[in-house]
């Protein structure tokens, strides 16, 4: 579960996120969509730790990210929107670190990242150090460690980035599959159709302002005072 | 072509560097009273050593200007290593020279931009330092500022720009002979080879033996020593600026022009070669550092002591990040292979100080003189390895460092491990260093170990500081997008950090002079009795020490804290 209430962030004079507030329960999947520059990273890098906040709360599965960092910390996986890697790492010791780091025991672990390398297919270049990868390959181990400790919480910042289709078709399914399982995701993307498809409840930010926050049964409603597609309803909405 | 390019690089650097933000303005005002600072020090040490050598120890002139080459002969080896080293990243592994190979620029341009960055990128600092000791060192013959200035420019540059085109024709040497028997046995060689001729010019240069023999020649000593200097040292370099500045000190512009004129022609020719070169092999050596790199597929099924899967004594945080230290600065080639010329240097001077005969030097003065100047250049040293090793340890964590920030571990405990991983490497340095410069004046006074645990007391504190230092402004000045260490270490915020740590120890100097002179003046026995003679300016030395280690802390920890 996600709480942010009255969460804003500046950059100078620049307001990259105004007054923001919306709860993501507990199983939800929930699609955070906006056009470049409205504030959906800054979100989630606040959600994540990786940006303080300048006033409001942040809640993650009841832990505060700023009073309480390493209990939030301990139930997210995080997906950045660039999978930066440790080049001089192979993918497997990139994995072993994360588990290290969520203090899983070894022979959990060993069998968590054997099941991990099968199923996004990486088996063919895993022991190879991450500087050989390509966008989707490293993009693939980075979902690979958000999964490693069964996060309570994936926080997905463009996750169809550099993906081929078959590896956007594991993503896909992945996601789905947590989903099901009650793991509560906020995924921002800039595929209408992908979040239309996968997501409970889409939120559209603007200028640093949630300006639509909607069920998959509410968009029907709003798509249907356009022409029926969601791309008319997120054009109109983001116009200014 | 090239202007324009150099053109948006200097538009790109000064907007970056003289932004209106007011912590950047504060920065700089920072940044300039500390250059100030270094600056006028500078000026005061060389004018002060100028001075003591020429009108009190009477040296001489000629022996003086074969220190002087002596030094020069050092800086020349570490400026071309350090070229080499540092023009590897920027020449074969910057996204810039990927980015320029797409465009329609001639390879030689290219070339020329990145040798000229890495060129002026390193080497402002050393420039200011070396003005400011020409300042000094001109202050004693009433030199005027102009002819100071056109010795800068006509012959401490053209020097320095002969080092740096060498280590470029040199490190296409080494891609090509790499392209053929591959990286490491070629660093290995080339290591050696510098070793060997490091040992070589010292044998050959030895100062001891030189002053032993002047002493045969009294009082007509510049007229006899310069008989004595092997003749392989006039091919050199070095050689050349310090007879150019023996003969101008002596007024004598006929004998000190020629001298000029050599290095400048050489220079010259060198660049010429090293862009003939570039012309023809630069791109070629560019293909084949693709296909040199060290082998990037490890063995899943062999297990090796860091491997990830082993069991270890720590807990599974320490153990990750332990290894991912350990592995990622093992697995790049700029870091081992500079941190291994460096220990050698490191031992160089350690062998050099512990073979040092003070029974020539019957004077307690000097002995104590002596002391303090080993003790300086250790200290120097220390300093050094602290700045290229630990400032850049966060940086260095890149923008992949999402992975830690986001992950439940303490960034407290990040520092820390980072902080002991550097503590021990410089400790252990630093401890040799000063063991090894202690056992002259051990056995020159028959066997004490005063000054064994004084000096083991003052490194480990000198070790703590400088380190803590280097790692909170490593934090602080840390840019992540930085790849190459020694780019990290050769930033406006690492001399900032450097400068520091050598005020820092110019302090230190001036607190355990008293017992320092008070031990030598005992003959440092062990019956010494006088203990707050030794314990004030101890307890002292570590009250600086720990207030500019809190200092370090405070400001690493505000770093890691800041938006990533």
């Amino acid at each position: 579960m996600i709480e942010l209430e009255g969460v804003t962030k500046k950059f100078g004079n620049f307001t990259a996120v105004d007054n923001l507030t919306f709860t993501i329960p507990q199983g939800e999947f929930f699609g955070f969509l906006g056009p470049n520059g409205a504030g959906k990273t800054t979100t989630i890098k606040m959600i994540v730790g990786l940006y303080a906040p300048d006033s409001g709360d942040i809640i993650v599965n009841g832990n505060n990210i700023r009073s309480n960092p390493i209990e939030a910390k301990q139930s997210i996986g995080y997906v950045p929107d660039i999978p930066f890697l440790y080049e001089k790492l192979t993918g497997r010791e990139f994995l072993y670190m994360i588990g290290g780091l969520f203090k899983i025991q070894k022979s959990v672990l060993h069998e968590s990242i054997t099941g991990l390398i099968e199923h996004f297919e990486i088996g063919d270049w895993v022991d190879k150090r991450t500087e050989e990868y390509s966008q989707g390959m490293k993009q693939r181990i980075t979902i690979a460690a958000a999964l490693i400790h069964n996060p309570k919480t994936i926080i997905i910042d463009e996750p169809l980035i550099g993906l081929d289709p078959r590896s956007a078709k594991i993503v896909r399914e992945i996601l789905q599959q947590q989903s099901r399982n009650g793991v509560s995701i906020l995924m921002s993307t800039h595929s209408l159709a992908f979040a239309e498809e996968l997501c409970d409840r889409i939120g559209i930010i603007n200028n640093g302002r949630l300006v639509m926050c909607e069920t998959r049964e509410q968009l029907k409603v709003e798509k249907a005072k356009y022409d029926g597609n969601f791309e008319s309803v997120f054009l109109e909405i983001t116009r200014q | 072509m090239l202007i324009h390019i150099l053109r948006y690089k200097l538009l790109s650097y000064i907007k970056s560097t003289f932004d209106r933000k007011p912590s950047s303005i504060v920065r700089g005002i920072a940044s300039l009273l500390v250059f100030g600072g270094f600056a006028y020090t500078a000026y005061l040490f060389s004018a002060e050593v100028t001075r003591y050598m020429l009108a009190h120890a009477h040296t001489g002139l000629y022996l003086f200007h074969t220190f002087v080459s002596m030094i020069l002969f050092v800086f020349f080896v570490a400026v071309n290593l350090g070229n080499i080293i540092v023009s590897y990243s920027t020449l074969y592994r910057s996204m810039e020279v990927r980015f320029l190979l797409t465009k329609p620029i001639s390879f030689t341009s290219i070339f020329i931009l990145k040798f000229l960055d890495n060129f002026f990128y390193s080497s402002t600092t050393l420039f200011l330092g070396a003005f400011m000791m020409f300042l000094g060192y001109g202050s004693y013959f009433n030199y005027p500022l102009h002819f100071l200035v056109v010795i800068m420019l006509f012959v401490f540059v053209p020097f320095m720009f002969l080092s740096a085109s060498l280590a470029g024709l040199i490190l296409m040497a080494i891609m090509k002979l790499a392209g053929k028997i591959g990286f490491k046995k070629v660093l290995a060689g080339i290591f050696i080879i510098y070793l060997f001729f490091v040992y070589i010019f010292f044998e050959k240069s030895n100062p001891t033996m030189l002053v032993e023999n002047l002493n045969r020649f009294i009082p007509d000593i510049d007229a006899y020593i310069s008989q004595m200097v092997p003749g392989f040292l006039h091919y050199l370099p070095n050689q050349w600026v310090a007879e150019f500045l023996y003969y101008s000190a002596r007024g004598d512009m006929a004998h000190a022009l020629p001298y000029a004129g050599i290095l400048i022609t050489v220079t010259a020719v060198v660049f010429g070669a090293c862009l003939f070169v570039a012309h023809r092999f630069y791109y070629k050596s560019w293909l084949i550092s693709l296909q040199v790199q060290p082998s990037a597929e490890i063995s899943h099924r062999r297990r090796h002591i860091f491997d990830f899967r082993s069991k270890s004594i720590f807990s599974p945080q320490v153990e990750v990040l332990l290894k991912k230290e350990i592995l990622t600065f093992l697995r790049e080639t700029s870091q081992w292979v500079h941190l291994l010329v460096m220990v050698a240097l490191a031992g160089i001077f350690s062998v050099s100080a512990s073979h040092i005969n003070l029974m020539r030097a019957r004077v307690i003065d000097l002995h104590m003189i002596i002391y303090l100047v080993l003790f300086t250049f250790g200290g120097f040293m220390i300093s050094g390895l602290a700045l290229r090793f630990v400032f850049p340890m966060i940086g260095l964590e890149g923008q992949a460092f999402w992975s830690l920030k986001t992950s439940p571990v303490k960034q407290s405990k990040i520092f820390q491990l980072k902080f002991i991983m550097g503590f021990l490497l410089i400790l252990i340095v630093a401890e040799y260093i000063t063991i090894s410069s202690s056992v002259p004046f051990i056995r020159a006074t028959g066997g004490s170990r005063m000054l064994i645990w004084f000096g083991v007391f003052n490194a480990f504190w000198i070790s703590f500081t400088t380190v803590m230092l280097s790692l909170g402004f490593g934090g602080y000045f840390a840019n992540y997008f930085e790849h190459n260490p020694i780019r990290a270490a050769s930033t406006q915020g690492a001399t900032l950090t450097f400068l520091i740590t050598i005020i820092y120890l110019i302090l230190i100097v001036i607190v355990i002079i008293v017992p320092v002179s008070a031990l030598f003046s005992k003959g440092i026995t062990d019956r010494y009795s006088s203990e707050a003679l030794i314990t004030l300016p101890g307890a002292l030395l570590a009250f600086v020490s720990g207030v500019l280690s809190v200092f370090g802390w405070i400001i690493g920890q505000r770093s890691l804290k800041k938006d990533f």
